[in-house]
Parts: structure tokens; C-alpha cells; sequence
């Protein structure tokens, strides 16, 4: 448990950049947005009208039905996270091509397989980076962007002598809609983890470029199935290449319409248009789809043979 | 358990081509033994399968395990340097010394520290700001902190300047060996390492071509400065080399008495290089 302690802290360390400063950033320049979008607003009403109308909305919205206002927020809030969530699969997705290909390529393999940690621990723990230690540093990513966003807009609206407290702080769901972007954090990686699996298998067996092997295989076997299919008419398996791998990642690309299927009813789900609440009770019907379960199963099985491989694998 | 390794009948096959052939060997506590073999010899796949890095047909045992199998295990009690470059580039020298705490029972964090008091090496400093030679010295103080029955060295000092080789020997030697811990070393600087060595194991095509500890091998070989009127006779011996310096010939020879061979002329000791390249001489022929 020490030693599996330690190597989740040893891949921080090695990719905090990525871990902890992308979501930061974001936040920052969310803020930065909001901070021109206010300048901008302001000389322009200004120089059209002498201000008189951004006075004006000023003092209107203490009339505003706090519903409205917190539905506003939901939206920004639960639309923002799911931009989270998009990022947080690309960072995965570098972050996971790299981790079993990066040290067999400088040599520093030796170095770790020299220490008494099984090969099994060493991918686990990748696996483990990439589906708790990353998203909950997203998550708390998040939250410091949201808090920062909140705080220049609170100094806005001082500006404007509106009270941010009972307009904005009050009207914040913060645990439903916080708690949302966790239980899509999770969601994601349960409907990620053939993916996952896929491209460990990937970076612990790709001589040359992890990369090719993770998205051109798999292409190409879509479009050699494809081909099959449309000059031999003969599909008895009837599954489509393209199809099911298409389903797991738009399940992952935005966990918060993961819990629909994909039937014509369920398409005007507009998850933005949802409180936390409502998106969470939503995504938790994926647990209910046996396609979660059959991806779970694939996502284990690449795991297992990505080990297998790095036992043998000790130079690209 | 006074040996350490035992390999017998030791295969292993890359496609087609066999890199180690038969290989039976043992090695006993306290020994530092020097593995010598040209390019491909097969060195480093017997070192890959004695650290469990890759499978192996036939028999090994080290300190009793199954080293493929029990890679992990067995890193409690053996360590090894690989190469001078594979320290990970990224780590801050702190973390490395905080990870190998973490992770292996038998290495002593206070130790390394003070190894490295001696050196440059700042503790803030990341891997790849490091020299060299501060890598090295790195890795060694790692090394030298973890109480391990067996070291295994391959090629630690490649691309190292003289200085730090010197040093690096004169730090394993000093603070580090004891008669209960064993060393294998493969180098090509073979005259760097032969003072330090008890045993030498030579390799060539996969197969051990000679295991013989330093004493045996000065009982049965030696080298002579022949004399120009004992030339015909010292041929009649049949020298297992022979070379010219200075109008005087120098041969090697193998045998068992040294009282015939000190008729020919001057006798001294041979250096594992010149033996080295004897052996492989006369494999060839």
C-alpha cells in the first residue's frame, strides 16, 4: 500500500504541469474573458448612451426572479465542467500514451525496474492516475476556476452597487453542481476504460509511436470491417467498428449525456438546461446499460495484457 | 547460502539466433566478478535474465529465486546499475532519494544524503541539470544506500572521464564492499576493474569460455619475455600469443608448472585484457 502510495505521488510529480495547471489556467482565462467582456460592455455602453443603460439593467436586477438567476448560474457552472471534462480526456489521453512508452524510450525503465515494485503495481497505478488521482485534481481545478470567476464578477457587480452576495454567492448551487462534475469525472472513467485499457496496451507495447498503434489500428480495422461488410453482405456478428467505439467516446467526451441512450426521445436532452441534480440522476442511468459493463470487461482484459507486455518490454 | 547465483543449462533464443548457449555457472558470497565478452557476447542478456528483465530457458537461481518470476522480490535484496543514462530526467533529486524510501525496505535515506554531501549534487536540483558524472555518482550513492546481497554493474561508468572512474571504483571498494555482499561488473574497461576483481567469467558467442578465479588464472597463465636465443624453444611451447616490443617477443602461455617457463625468460604476470584477447584469439583459430 506504501509503494502504490508512492508511485500515484511519483506520476504527480511528473505531471503536475498537466494535472493541476491546465484546469488553472482555463479558470484564469475564463476570468480573463469576463474581465475584457466587462471592459468592453462598459465603453461601449458608455460612449453609445453615457452608461445610462448598463445603469439601468443594474438596478433591474435586484427584480430578477432568483429562479432565473440560479438557472443562469447552473448553466454557466454545469457548462463549464463539461469543457472540463472534454480537456480532462485529452490530458488523459497524452498523459496515458506516455506512461508506459516515455521511460522505456530514455532508459529510465532500468531505473524503476531495479526498485521491488511488480510490474502489475506499475501499471495499476497509471490506471489509477488516470481514473481517480487526475479527475480529482480536475475537481478541485474546477472549483478554484469557479471561485475565481465568482470573486471578479463579485467586484463587477460592486461596481455596478449591486450586492454580490444576495445576487450571486446565494443563488450558487455549489454541491449539486460541483458534485455533478464529480460524478461525471467518475462516469467518464468507467465509460472510458476500454479506451483506457486500449491505449496502456498501446504505450506498453508501441516500439516507435504509441500514437499510431492507439488510433490508427483501430481505424483501420473499422474501415477493413467496413469494406468486409459492404462486399460481402455477410455480418453475422452485426456490430459496426466505428459504431461501438463511437458510443464509449461520446459517452466519455461528455459524461453528462452519458446516462441517455440513443434513441430520437432522448435527444433534446439538453444537459445545461438541467440543474446538478437532474444531470446527475441522468448519468446514473448508465448503470443500467449493459454496454458499460461489456466495456468495463474489454478495458480489464487490455489492462491485463499491458502488463503482460511490460514484463518483457524493457527498451523501445 | 553461500552462493549467490547458480545458472545451469541457461538458453535463450531471439528468433533464430541463440544468445546464450548453455550456460552453467555459479557464484559464491563475496566474490566480485568481472563478466567479459566483445560486442554481443551475450552479456547483457545474461545480466537481463539474472534481473529478471526477460525470461530465460533452464535453470536460474538467484539468492534462491526464480528472477523473471519474482522480479520484485528479488529487487529487495539485489540491485543494479544498467547504464550511466537511466536515472529518470524530470525527478528532483529529493524525490528520487523520497521514491526509493517509499519503496524499498532496505534503503537508508540517511545514508544516501550523506554520500551526496560529498558530491556536488544539490538536492533541489532535477536529474537532467546534473552532469554526467553527478549522475553517476548519483546512482551510485542510491546504490551504495541500499543493503543488498548482490550488485550487479553494467558498463557504469560508459562515457565517464577518467577522474570519476577512478573514484567510482575507489567509492565501491571503500565504503561499499564487504565480504558478505557480491558485485558483477561487465565493463570494456577491462584494466580499469581487473585490480579489484577475485574472479573473471569470459563470454563469448553466448557460451562462458572461461570461469576461473584471479589466483587460478596467475597459476596457468603467464607471460614471458623471451629472450632471442630461447625464441625456437619458447615456439616448441607453443605460446598462445605472441608480441613484438622493442626487438624482444612477449608470449603467453598456458601451463601448468611455471619452472619450465622461467627458463625462457622473464616472467610476469598477464593482464586480463592481453588474456582476454588470447582466449578469443584462440576460440577463433
Amino acid at each position: 500500500m506504501k509503494t502504490f502510495k508512492a508511485l500515484l505521488v511519483r506520476e504527480y510529480w511528473e505531471h503536475r504541469g498537466a494535472f493541476l495547471k491546465t484546469p488553472l489556467v482555463i479558470g484564469i482565462v475564463m476570468s480573463v474573458v469576463l474581465i475584457l467582456f466587462y471592459l468592453t460592455t462598459d465603453r461601449f455602453a458608455v460612449k453609445m448612451n453615457g452608461g445610462e443603460l448598463t445603469d439601468f439593467g443594474a438596478k433591474s436586477i435586484g427584480s430578477v426572479d432568483p429562479a432565473n438567476i440560479q438557472f443562469g448560474i447552473d448553466v454557466f457552472m454545469l457548462g463549464s465542467a463539461s469543457l472540463y471534462h472534454f480537456v480532462l480526456f485529452f490530458v488523459l489521453f497524452f498523459f496515458i500514451l506516455g506512461s508506459l512508452y516515455d521511460d522505456r524510450k530514455d532508459g529510465s525503465i532500468l531505473f524503476w525496474k531495479s526498485l521491488p515494485i511488480s510490474d502489475t503495481q506499475t501499471v495499476l497505478s497509471k490506471l489509477a492516475t488516470a481514473t481517480i488521482v487526475a479527475p480529482l485534481i480536475f475537481v478541485g481545478g474546477l472549483i478554484v476556476s469557479h471561485l475565481l470567476f465568482f470573486v471578479i464578477l463579485s467586484l463587477i457587480l460592486l461596481l455596478y452597487g449591486i450586492n454580490p452576495f444576495t445576487v450571486l454567492w446565494a443563488n450558487v448551487n455549489y454541491i449539486n453542481n460541483w458534485g455533478a462534475f464529480l460524478i461525471g469525472c467518475m462516469m467518464q472513467a468507467l465509460w472510458l476504460l476500454p479506451v483506457y485499457g486500449w491505449f496502456l496496451f498501446a504505450s506498453s507495447f508501441s516500439k516507435r509511436r504509441p500514437f499510431l498503434l492507439a488510433v490508427f489500428v483501430p481505424v483501420m480495422v473499422g474501415f477493413i470491417w467496413y469494406w468486409y461488410n459492404a462486399l460481402v453482405n455477410f455480418n453475422v456478428l452485426q456490430v459496426g467498428v466505428f459504431k461501438t467505439i463511437g458510443i464509449y467516446l461520446a459517452k466519455g467526451f461528455s459524461p453528462f449525456t452519458s446516462g441517455l441512450g440513443f434513441s430520437t426521445e432522448s435527444l433534446d436532452f439538453n444537459p445545461t438546461e438541467q440543474t446538478g441534480i437532474e444531470v446527475i440522476s441522468s448519468m446514473m442511468n448508465g448503470f443500467t446499460n449493459p454496454s458499460l459493463y461489456y466495456g468495463i470487461v474489454f478495458g480489464a482484459v487490455m489492462v491485463g495484457v499491458a502488463i503482460y507486455v511490460r514484463r518483457y518490454r524493457n527498451t523501445t | 547460502m553461500s552462493q549467490i547465483l547458480t545458472a545451469s543449462n541457461v538458453n535463450k533464443k531471439f528468433g533464430s539466433f541463440q544468445a546464450l548457449r548453455d550456460v552453467n555457472i555459479s557464484i559464491d558470497k563475496g566474490k566480485i566478478v568481472g563478466l567479459i565478452g566483445p560486442n554481443g557476447a551475450g552479456k547483457t542478456t545474461l545480466l537481463k535474465s539474472v534481473l529478471g528483465l526477460d525470461s530465460c530457458d533452464g535453470d536460474l537461481r538467484v539468492l534462491g529465486i526464480d528472477p523473471f518470476k519474482k522480479r520484485d522480490e528479488l529487487m529487495k535484496e539485489i540491485c543494479f546499475i544498467a547504464d550511466v543514462a537511466v536515472l529518470p530526467k524530470w525527478i528532483k533529486v529529493s524525490q528520487l532519494l523520497k521514491f526509493t524510501e517509499e519503496t524499498h525496505p532496505n534503503f537508508s535515506i540517511e545514508q544516501a544524503k550523506a554520500f551526496l554531501s560529498k558530491t556536488k549534487v544539490n538536492m533541489e536540483h532535477k536529474v537532467k541539470e546534473l552532469s554526467k558524472g553527478m549522475t553517476a555518482q548519483l546512482h551510485l550513492a542510491i546504490v551504495m544506500s541500499i543493503d543488498a546481497k548482490l550488485l550487479v554493474l553494467d558498463e557504469p561508468t560508459l562515457g565517464l572521464d577518467i577522474l570519476f572512474r577512478k573514484k567510482f571504483y575507489d567509492n565501491l571498494l571503500n565504503d561499499y564492499f564487504d565480504n558478505e555482499r557480491t558485485i558483477i561488473i561487465t565493463t570494456h574497461q577491462v584494466e580499469e576493474i581487473e585490480h579489484i576483481l577475485t574472479d573473471v567469467v569470459f563470454i563469448r558467442e553466448g557460451e562462458i569460455v572461461l570461469d576461473a578465479n584471479m589466483e587460478e588464472l596467475n597459476e596457468s597463465y603467464f607471460e614471458v619475455m623471451v629472450n632471442q636465443e630461447n625464441f625456437e624453444e619458447a615456439m616448441n611451447h607453443k605460446p598462445l600469443t605472441i608480441r613484438k616490443v622493442f626487438g624482444k617477443h612477449i608470449m603467453l602461455f598456458k601451463s601448468t608448472s611455471r619452472d619450465v617457463i622461467e627458463t625462457l625468460g622473464e616472467v610476469q604476470r598477464p593482464s586480463v585484457s592481453d588474456l582476454f584477447v588470447a582466449l578469443m584469439q584462440e576460440e577463433e583459430v
